[in-house]
């Protein structure tokens, strides 16, 4: 593993989000592929958008192969982010992306499941809060096992060849 | 403005702040008498010398959070602070600084940027970024964000910000 690797990898449980048009969305990753995640939030000017260009750089690379990686954005600020709103963000970097947001109570439980915390800041800004997050991504085996983190502006690069590992 | 314009010129030139004061106030007198004739060179002279450059924008829907990043470099023997920006495409605008600390990414919000004399400023990913707040219209690649950045010496400066894929 190029990222900073789990050892032993961490079996994690799967949540449920229910997506615009009312379908449930398990984080689960595909049989026999990997599964990414983030945890951030849309009025995120600077380092969301940041780590979810830098997913649309490692499917890029992986090219076609790309299309068995499930590329999962998790808003943490269920207050804004609707989960159609969620939905669009991610897929403005890649259509394949999804993004989810769910209710508080599954968002609190998946941030405590992955180690994950957020808190909006008291700095508000002309329309509205900021939010302090986590801001690594985590990296999912086949197997539904955590493996792998990589944290902010470590280098696209890592992602790409540990997942090419996986596939 | 044009006293503000002015002030700052005189700042440069008379470092003692009361003398700045008084010389501020003697050419807000001469202006008025005048007809103001020398605004357009100040302005001139502090542009050539207070530069904006490589600004681009990320896409981003109507009414969501937009960033902004450019390159600020003065020229001058002193510092200045930028201390807003305008942009019609949005209801506001403002610098902000992401920082990591221990895993966590947290903003901080810089009213007032220094760029410190004879240096430059440089915003980019993970840093200093521009957030533009609930945008008025939605930014799609290829796109021209117009800004205008405003200056503790009273200089506004515009720029234009290309909307790309980073």
């Amino acid at each position: 593993m190029q990222g900073m690797a789990v050892d032993p990898p961490r079996p994690m449980p799967t949540f449920s989000f229910t997506l615009e048009n009312g379908a449930a969305f398990r984080t689960a990753p595909a049989p026999g592929s990997p599964m990414v995640l983030f945890f951030g939030y849309t009025h995120c000017p600077d380092v969301c958008p940041t780590t979810l260009a830098d997913w649309k750089r490692v499917a890029q690379r992986l090219g076609d192969r790309a299309e068995r990686v499930r590329f999962v954005f998790v808003s943490v600020d269920p207050d804004r982010d609707t989960p159609a709103i969620a939905a669009r963000y991610a897929q403005q970097f890649d259509a394949r992306f999804v993004g989810v947001s769910g209710t508080p109570e599954t968002t609190f439980q998946m941030m405590t499941a992955f180690g994950v915390a957020a808190s909006k800041d008291s700095s508000t800004t002309g329309s509205g809060y900021l939010v302090s997050h986590s801001s690594q991504v985590f990296l999912v085996d086949p197997l539904g096992r955590l493996v792998a983190l990589y944290p902010f502006n470590s280098g696209w690069e890592a992602l790409a060849a540990d997942l090419e590992s996986l596939l | 403005m044009t006293s503000v314009v002015r002030v700052a010129r005189s700042r440069r030139t008379w470092p003692m702040r009361h003398c700045a004061l008084i010389v501020g106030v003697l050419c807000v007198a001469t202006a008025c008498a005048t007809g103001d004739p020398d605004t357009t060179a100040d302005r001139e002279a502090l542009s050539a010398l207070l530069r904006v450059g490589e600004a681009w924008a990320r896409p981003a829907d109507s009414g969501a959070t937009g960033g902004v990043y450019l390159t600020i470099r003065n020229a001058d023997s002193v510092g200045v602070d930028l201390v807003g920006i305008t942009t019609p495409f949005a209801v506001s605008a403002e610098v902000h600084e992401s920082m990591n600390h221990e895993g966590m990414a947290h903003m901080m919000a810089r009213p007032a940027l220094a760029v410190p004399a004879q240096d430059s400023v440089v915003m980019r990913p993970g840093g200093l970024h521009v957030m533009l707040l609930e945008l008025t219209r939605a930014l799609a690649p290829g796109d021209s964000v117009p800004l205008t950045l405003v200056f503790s010496n009273g200089l506004m400066l515009p720029t234009t910000a290309t909307v790309r894929v980073p």
